[in-house]
């Protein structure tokens, strides 16, 4: 790709990130309900109410907030929570890696996963195994994530007592002297039940679209020259077929995860896992805006930031496309 | 493909075998592993909560959760006995001493040491007077007003001055946490050099507050645990107050968070909590009741639940109609069915466990009578007030009929009317009680309508925008002291976001609001008390409709002594008392 | 001329699409749900102690199992909830057509326009089409929730429809390009026929058909929408739909207690959703014969 193509990409980003930064940011302050009004306590006056909004700037005229706002986040100051007291920036730093590590894990495991049985399915089309893995991950992929979550956590939590009912940790072994790989085994036991519900959600989709890429590559010359060659079949479905397939559902981790993305959200909230998707969702709760623009931003950068990624990986790897 | 796209293929073809060979297996043993291995048994304190703390900054965490940590902490002067709900000093040494010619109270502190080990001092009262002052602390400021000057003669002695008697000095006043002069100082004076003060203030982050309570705070992991150690200062330990010989007897607390009530109990079940500090739903009530180590616990509430109605306009304007209304309501009804059994009757603003505001002389409309009896009486009510039906509710031969839609005395029809209620997932007893209160209501052939609306917008609705025709909200926790009686009803708070959200305006009610907040006798307090409730529940603003009680659990297992109270066992007598069974 | 060549084409690719076990099996559910959504106007009937929303039984105050008078026992209010499953089914298409349709209408218009306007059109609104299409559309509702507050089932839909048109206009755009070249258009370009004219009154239905064919994909994805952010308690508290009942189990704690509540609606919003996506893909069959079944080899 050329340099300046791919500068422009990078403007044409910043610019939409930009607008939604804008839009949000007015969205916001024209909303009706404000944090105050949760305080139900009878003894504040509407003077203390009107005391507290000052203090949160609310007042100001929306303009005035909005030149602060767009002045703040480009100096790096995200704005305080209202709900926590604390700097955005912290908070979502302490997030961040919860999340990161539930997604990354489930990503990749699924697309794993995905790829490895898409081709076995594709290879063997139309046979029972075909139907029996594409009726399953149909099935996947169509769940609804929290009726999902919550069977997995009544089963193998409630029923089964395998695992914790939610949470990151348990407290007591990290509060006193417990040794690293204890603490390495809990987080472990407490990450795979929202693991397990990602990555059967995910696996799904990435099976679906790996059998289909499979399906369109199996017709292409090269096969039925390999075919012709007299090479082994394993070795045409997994060193030709396969590898080729598989770049196409690669690249779609980029357009999955406006997918992934919501039943990350959902999963935390369920099984309380401490993450950004989370966190926004208590924000909304909470009128707490500061914060939930702040998450809102960074998912809404992350996706512009992965498609970008995806476009590139896909242009150097198919000298087809130009841009 | 590209040539350098096929080496990376091949390289990535053989490291995916390996990963796949090394991967698989090791998270199989890993989750083997795991599910394997056993807790080992500790002798901490572990109490569930229903949410994450807001904050543990003071002046920021005002949500229950925050304040049930901080409560562990800062301390006031005087609180509550937790049996006759009398008021005792706590880091006072004794009553304060009034002086009626110079309206003063002298108040003697208690020898007491902040959890650094410095002592406790007139100086920091001073300060958080100060403190109230500077930052016109929402909730603070406006009570504390009254105390226009406070001396400090020596580091024991505190002399209020007030400009006039306050019945709410001891109540509201005194009731109040002290923070320590010298870990706020500092962040004080920073905090008043800025544009936004207060905000200043809210947004420090606190990492170790200084407290006087049973209580200090050592880790905070957040969206995990808070663990909170024995304070070896408290000043109350070896101490006999409120009829206690006081602790703390447990060495540390894990706080930890459950989202779901049912997640909680499970947890109390397994063991992996000893308290979860939330009411408990009747509905898990059978499964907790035959269990040999869960204790449950009943006690009442000081809350308020109620149907509010809007004064300003028609309907509700008509006292008639409201009085009809409090007729048809079957109170039986939610009792039974709604909070299962585990309520109050609530025939006045003031809850029946408090006992001595409590007036029990009240007008109570329909006593318990069943629904024909209900419908007629109102239905007399309507009808002496001039409403007609062309088929009334009650017909000739005094049998109940379904009724035509109710007309005004002018003729009209009565327009339809919304009853607003919080979302059944905020409270699902609400929710239900206003879709009870319609269809009572529609027996009438009144065009009543409940409907769920989104927690905040209700408020801003009600109390913004005082847009509505009725509604069902309630207080959880109201403060011991009947003051509020004035903040809700006084005709000067109703206004936007007020707190007189009904529009009630009465002289006579106002004259007797204002004269009790200045009578320091109890007993001639009480009666103005006693006269307000008659005059609400005559007119009826607001209709009382339930005190729930509160159902809590703990595990008896490892730890004992939890103290019930008004409110339930969650409070700071329980925190100093509980010791580890042996 | 066109109009019979169409229902001609509708009829030969129904009977390939009738033959597909796929497409047999999502007929079947849905069927079988849009009798349930029917069934719930008749509820009415049963009497006040089935409504779902206010309906309470005398004897019942908790969530109780099945029984005779509660085929699928009670929520823990006493509320019957079958009746609620009814009315949710009843919810779920409301929600899932509208939206649809919405998003067709929407995307249709936006694919006519870039694809016979061209260039700059063409760019700007294609170019917006992709970004919306990757936002993750629940973490925008979430975010909208707290701006509007109360969430009106009916704004639900719009927003929900506003960020899936993207996926309908590509298609429609493609098929416009296609359609441009064709003479009857470029006759009535001499003609002087303006061009909203040409759009809408020579273009659209031809490519209408094809629209109504991505119906089935946002009929799911908005099902899905909805029922999730019901599910976080961000919606229409004054409708029954399954999320909202999913909702109530999880929050009035009675997840583990309560399989009979749990069960039923997460599987109806699992079913329906997979029938539509069967269905979308058979069509999908119909449309791409490589990716038929072959009979023979």
């Amino acid at each position: 790709m050329k340099p300046g193509v791919f500068l422009v990409k990078l403007l044409e980003i910043a610019l939409i990130f930009f607008i939604i930064l804008t839009l949000l940011f007015f969205l916001f302050r024209l909303s009706p309900g404000d944090p105050v009004s949760k305080m139900v306590d009878p003894m504040l006056t509407p003077e203390d109410m009107d005391h507290l909004i000052s203090q949160m700037g609310l007042d100001r005229p929306v303009w005035e907030q909005y030149l602060i706002y767009v002045k703040n986040f480009f100096t790096g100051r995200f704005g305080v929570s209202f709900h926590y007291g604390e700097p955005v920036k912290d908070i979502i730093k302490q997030r961040l890696g919860w999340t990161i590590l539930l997604f990354t894990t489930s990503t990749v495991m699924a697309a794993f996963a995905g790829v490895y049985l898409g081709k076995i399915a594709a290879w063997k089309k139309n046979s029972r195994l075909d139907n029996i893995m594409s009726i399953s991950a149909l099935v996947c992929y169509t769940l609804f994530i929290p009726w999902f979550a919550l069977l997995l956590l009544w089963g193998l939590g409630y029923q089964l007592n395998l695992f914790p009912l939610g949470g990151v940790l348990t407290p007591e072994l990290w509060v006193g002297a417990g040794s690293f790989v204890a603490k390495a085994l809990d987080l472990a036991h407490h990450m795979v039940l929202p693991l397990m519900t990602l990555f059967i959600i995910n696996l799904g989709s990435y099976l679906l679209l790996m059998r289909s890429s499979m399906l369109s590559v199996l017709q292409e010359d090269y096969i039925i020259t390999a075919r012709a060659k007299g090479l082994g079949e394993t070795v045409i479905r997994d060193k030709h077929a396969a590898k080729n397939a598989a770049l196409p559902v690669i690249t779609s981790v980029g357009l999955n995860l406006a997918f992934s993305i919501n039943g990350g959200a959902l999963t935390e909230q369920i099984f309380t896992w401490p993450g950004i998707g989370r966190e926004l969702i208590f924000a909304v709760s909470n009128n707490d805006y500061p914060l939930a623009q702040a998450c809102f931003l960074l998912i809404a950068l992350v996706v512009l930031v992965a498609n970008l990624i995806v476009d590139l990986l896909y242009a150097w790897v198919d000298p087809r496309i130009t841009y | 493909m590209r040539p350098g796209i096929r080496n990376m293929c091949n390289r990535f073809d053989r490291s995916y075998s390996y990963l796949s060979c090394i991967l698989i297996p090791a998270v199989f043993v890993l989750v083997l592993a795991a599910s394997c291995h056993k807790e080992k048994p500790s002798l901490y304190l572990k109490i569930g909560l229903p949410e994450a703390p807001q904050s543990l900054n003071l002046w920021l965490g005002t949500d229950a959760n925050s304040k049930r940590i901080l409560s562990q902490i800062y301390q006031p002067l005087y609180r509550r006995h937790p049996k006759t709900l009398k008021i005792i000093p706590w880091l006072a040494a004794a009553d304060p001493v009034f002086d009626p010619e110079k309206s003063t109270y002298t108040v003697t502190l208690r020898q007491a040491k902040w959890s650094d080990g410095s002592d406790f001092t007139s100086e920091d009262v001073v300060f958080t007077r100060q403190l109230f002052f500077d930052f016109k602390i929402p909730g603070r400021y406006s009570k504390w007003k009254l105390i226009h000057k406070i001396d400090a003669p020596d580091p024991h002695t505190v002399v209020f001055h007030l400009k006039e008697p306050s019945a709410i000095f001891m109540s509201r006043i005194m009731t109040v946490p002290i923070v320590s002069k010298a870990e706020w100082q500092d962040v004080v004076k920073k905090a008043l050099a800025t544009e936004k003060p207060l905000r200043t203030l809210q947004d420090h982050v606190v990492t170790h507050p200084m407290g006087t309570g049973p209580f200090v705070l050592t880790q905070v992991k957040k969206g995990a645990y808070i663990h909170m150690k024995k304070n070896p200062y408290f000043f109350g330990t070896g101490l006999t107050l409120g009829g206690h010989v006081l602790g703390p007897y447990v060495d540390d607390i894990l706080f930890r968070v459950y989202g779901t009530s049912d997640v909680a109990i499970l947890a109390l079940k397994k063991g992996d909590i000893d308290y979860y500090w939330w009411d408990i739903q009747a509905g898990h009530l059978e499964d907790l009741k035959g269990q040999d180590d869960i204790d449950l616990y009943f006690n009442k509430k000081s809350a308020l639940y109620y149907l509010g109605f809007n004064l300003r306009k028609p309907p509700f304007h008509d006292r008639a109609l409201r009085r009809a209304v409090a007729t048809v309501v079957d109170k039986e009804f939610i009792l039974t069915r709604v909070l299962q059994g585990y309520g109050t009757p609530m025939n006045s603003v003031v809850p029946s466990g408090n006992h001595f505001w409590y007036n029990p002389d009240v007008k109570t409309y329909s006593h318990g009578l069943p629904r024909e009896d209900r419908i007629k009486a109102a239905v007399k009510i309507l009808s002496t007030a001039g409403y007609t039906w062309q088929t009334p509710p009650v017909g000739e031969d005094g049998s109940v009929v379904e009724p035509s839609p109710i007309q005004l005395p002018s003729g009209r029809k009565m327009d339809k009317f919304v009853i607003l209620t919080p979302p059944a997932d905020y409270d699902p007893r609400r929710a239900f009680v206003g879709t009870m209160v319609q269809e009572w209501l529609r027996d009438l052939g009144m065009p009543a309508f409940a409907r769920p609306m989104a927690f905040t917008a209700l408020l801003d609705t009600v109390k913004g925008k005082h847009e509505f025709d009725a509604f069902i909200l309630g207080y959880g926790k109201l403060n011991l002291d009947p003051d509020y009686l004035r903040a809700f009803f006084y005709s000067k708070n109703d206004r936007p976001r007020g707190w007189n959200m009904s529009g009630y305006s009465n002289p006579e009610f106002d004259a007797i609001a204002d004269a009790q907040r200045r009578t320091i006798d109890p007993e001639e307090r009480q009666q103005l008390i006693y006269k307000m409730q008659k005059i609400i529940l005559a007119d009826l603003p607001y209709l009382p409709l339930y005190n729930p009680n509160v159902i809590e659990a703990t595990l008896n297992q490892r730890f004992k002594g939890w103290v019930s109270k008004v409110n339930g066992i969650g409070n700071i007598w329980s925190m100093c008392t509980v010791k580890p069974v042996d | 001329m066109l109009k019979t060549h169409y229902i001609h084409r509708f009829f030969a690719g129904w009977q390939i699409f009738i033959k597909n076990p796929v497409a047999k099996a999502g007929v079947f559910i849905m069927v079988v749900f849009m009798v349930m959504a029917l069934a719930s106007f008749c509820l009415p009937l049963l009497g006040p102690m089935y409504d779902p929303m206010t309906g309470i039984d005398p004897d019942i105050r908790l969530s109780t199992p099945p029984s005779l008078t509660h085929w699928l026992g009670t929520d823990n209010v006493g509320r019957d909830i079958l009746a609620q499953l009814l009315e949710g089914a009843k919810v779920a298409f409301i929600v899932g057509l509208s939206s649809a349709f919405i998003s067709i209408v929407l995307g249709t218009a936006i694919g006519m326009v870039a694809g016979y306007a061209g260039g700059l059109w063409d760019a700007v609104l294609m170019r917006a089409a992709d970004i919306i299409m990757v936002m993750p559309s629940l973490v925008i509702l979430l975010i909208l929730a707290s701006l509007f507050g109360q969430f009106n089932i009916w704004l639900i839909v719009f927003i929900i429809a506003i960020l899936r048109w993207p996926a309908v206009s590509r298609v429609i755009r493609s098929q416009t390009l296609s359609l441009k070249q064709r003479p009857f258009i470029e006759a009535s370009q001499v003609a002087g026929a303006s061009s909203f004219r040409i759009i809408f009154r020579h273009i659209m239905p031809n490519v209408l058909p094809l629209a109504f064919l991505y119906m089935t994909f946002r009929v799911t994805s908005a099902i899905l929408v909805e029922a999730a952010l019901s599910f976080l308690g961000f919606g229409d508290p004054s409708q029954v739909s399954w999320g909202m009942m999913l909702q109530w189990v999880w929050k009035s704690g009675h997840m583990f207690q309560a399989p009979y509540w749990l069960i039923p609606p997460g599987i109806s919003i699992s079913l329906l959703t997979l029938a539509f996506y069967m269905l979308g893909r058979a069509m999908d069959e119909v449309l791409d014969p490589r990716l038929r079944r072959q009979a023979q080899g």
